[in-house]
């Protein structure tokens, strides 16, 4: 019994992670219907930058936070400036094979950076584990938890009463409406990439927290995708709910299921429950269904 | 059809007619003879880099049916291929089959089993679809990796294929099994698409109501473009195999079928020259970078000792993304402009 609540605690705090990353693909999609490959470099970017703030010069926690952020913010501006825009107007689907081309690109440069080795800040921030009751949760995941409970209130309160959100939920419902009333798509466009690449990199740093910057780290941004897929492209709730509902899923699954058949588990579990719910639901859990012909 | 002033199509064969011209008939032989001499005059680097270049050539030849024609992206492509090259190297050694049956055996094995890959095109499309290959992507390589039929993760050593006492055992040699196979697929794509069903793929992929509405049956058409992709990413699996003597399952990641796509981008969707292009702009671009990647490490220290990997997915991102933002119809539609231009030179239209 211990062990099943100890699969299932831990599987909660990791999906907690996928969240975030899903988060920020959800905040690109819902208001400029472009999915997002590029999320996963905003994270690893966000994390190396964190890193490099931290470690290499030794700033204070707070000013490297901020600083990381600002970071990853300024790269996802630069990012729709230089390849969305010129985009507007053109198939969705060359925006997405763009968000694509981002992705190698930065990823190439990421690899330049670490020369193939992994590095690590998890020794700057609090260690240890909790036990609770034989269960043991490490602060890590813990602490990475809260700041995802944290972000997902703090966006929702965003989108409910700042001008600029309720500009952004306008924009995704129709950007021509939207502009009718006032609101500049346009800039909305960028205040979105830039929101998102914080978000991103809010998730990098709190995923560089529990696993070490290496060179898989980027990859996870495919796993934020899917996670936002089974959500609901369009909902962020959905994006928390499948999030958590792939942590467990694949702890769990990984748990029992690893001895059977012999390992790796936990690597395929996510694209099974991806496949199984495009065919039962394909817009995800709480996606907005579109009526429309297959 | 096109065609220039003052060439008439008298008969129905000469309408029809796959090379039309005497002087076309008198270009594709010398290609193909200056092509098939390359062995004997050039060196053994650049004979391998050819056959990889061909084996790079079905594949995306597949992909390009599947997504150029039929409009449906597929980012299973390397594990289809890894599904072509596993199912030749159990035929081939496990079973006793000569390599001359397996590789089509592996072809139609590898397309029945992308029709699991259209499987999910019955209730989703577009983007959605593209995840679902990513997802069957990962799935067939943990499934590749933990058969027992697969050697897990051994992998499986391949026999080179043999005509009597002939072993095709070095790279020049395997040249005149790839290239042959390469040609034929290639001849069989270009011929597919000017047919009712390649004509059906581009309805499907311009306008799938309109496609319906004509009595295009839109998901048999789907699960056949899947079929036929998968058949040469199959073939050309099972090429790999024999050349390279081993079936691993690191051989076919799914970074290698985001460049698939990519050489398609850059090539050009819709058409079959462009497959060349985009395979061979990419290549020796990939190729370059290998080449100039050491003198940049001495002038730069700083990018370290090895930044081939780095640099080569860097310049090719790149290289992707001005492709999409200012030539989204890729190379073939520049040769296409370029051919037009010199036609009608001197005079500008």
């Amino acid at each position: 019994m211990t062990e099943l609540w100890q699969l299932l605690l831990l599987g909660f705090l990791e999906g907690g992670l996928y969240a975030m990353v899903a988060a920020s693909i959800v905040l690109v999609y819902k208001s400029t219907h472009v999915v997002s490959l590029a999320h996963g470099q905003f994270m690893a970017f966000g994390a190396l930058g964190f890193w490099f703030l931290l470690v290499k010069l030794n700033l204070p926690l707070v000013v490297a936070t901020f600083l990381a952020l600002g970071f990853a913010g300024g790269f996802g501006w630069v990012i729709e400036r230089v390849a969305m825009r010129p985009l507007i107007g053109q198939p969705l689907f060359a925006a997405f094979l763009t968000t694509f081309a981002v992705f190698l690109t930065m990823d190439g440069v990421f690899q330049l950076i670490l020369k193939g080795e992994s590095t690590s800040f998890a020794a700057h921030l609090p260690r240890g584990a909790m036990e609770i009751s034989g269960v043991s949760l490490p602060t890590t995941q813990l602490v990475s938890f809260g700041v995802c409970i944290l972000l997902f209130v703090g966006l929702a309160l965003f989108y409910r009463y700042t001008k600029i959100g309720l500009g952004m939920r306008a924009t995704a419902e129709d950007h021509q409406l939207a502009q009718s009333t006032g609101v500049t798509v346009r800039s909305i466009f960028s205040a979105i990439w830039v929101l998102s690449a914080v978000v991103a990199g809010i998730g990098g740093i709190a995923l560089a927290n529990v696993m070490d910057i290496y060179y898989p780290l980027p990859y996870l941004g495919i796993k934020g995708l899917i996670v936002a897929l089974v959500g609901g492209l369009d909902s962020l709730p959905g994006a928390l709910l499948a999030g958590l509902l792939l942590g467990v899923l694949e702890n769990v699954s990984a748990g029992y299921l690893d001895p059977v058949v012999g390992g790796g588990v936990k690597e395929v579990a996510a694209y099974v429950l991806l496949l199984l719910v495009l065919l039962v639901k394909p817009y995800g859990i709480l996606g907005l269904v579109l009526i429309e012909r297959i | 059809m096109w065609r220039p002033c003052r060439t008439f199509d008298e008969t129905y064969r000469e309408d029809m007619a796959f090379i039309r011209t005497p002087l076309r008939w008198g270009m594709l032989a010398a290609s193909v003879m200056v092509l098939l001499l390359v062995p004997a005059f050039c060196s053994y680097y650049f004979v391998s880099f050819l056959n990889t270049l061909a084996i790079t050539i079905i594949v995306v030849l597949g992909l390009q049916i599947v997504t150029g024609f039929c409009g449906q992206v597929s980012f299973g492509q390397a594990a289809f291929m890894a599904v072509g090259a596993y199912s030749s190297a159990v035929f081939t050694t496990k079973f006793g089959l000569s390599f001359w049956i397996a590789i089509p055996l592996a072809g139609i094995f590898t397309g029945v089993y992308g029709l699991i890959g259209g499987a999910p095109s019955m209730r989703i499309k577009g983007f959605y679809l593209a995840v679902a290959t990513i997802a069957i992507h990962f799935v067939t390589m943990w499934l590749l990796l933990h058969l027992a039929i697969t050697g897990k993760s051994q992998g499986i050593p391949v026999e080179p294929p043999r005509i009597g006492s002939f072993v095709f055992d070095t790279d020049e040699r395997m040249f005149y099994v790839i290239v042959p196979i390469m040609l034929l697929m290639t001849y069989g794509a270009r011929n597919l698409v000017r047919t009712r069903v390649g004509r059906a793929f581009v309805a499907v992929r311009d306008n799938d109501l309109a496609a319906q509405v004509m009595g295009i049956n839109l998901y048999y058409y789907k699960l056949l473009a899947f079929f036929i992709s998968c058949f040469y990413a199959g073939v050309a699996g099972a090429l790999w195999a024999h050349l390279t003597r081993v079936c691993h399952p690191e051989q076919f990641t799914l970074l290698n079928a985001l460049w698939y796509i990519g050489m398609l981008i850059v090539g050009g969707l819709g058409s079959i020259p462009g497959v060349f292009f985009g395979v061979i702009l990419v290549r020796v671009l990939d190729e370059l970078v290998l080449l100039v990647s050491p003198y940049l490490a001495s002038w730069l220290p700083w990018v370290g000792s090895a930044p081939a990997a780095g640099l080569g997915l860097s310049a090719f991102g790149i290289v992707l993304a001005v492709f999409l933002i200012g030539e989204p119809r890729g190379l073939a539609h520049r040769w296409e402009i370029m051919k037009a231009s010199i036609r009608l030179y001197p005079f500008a239209h």
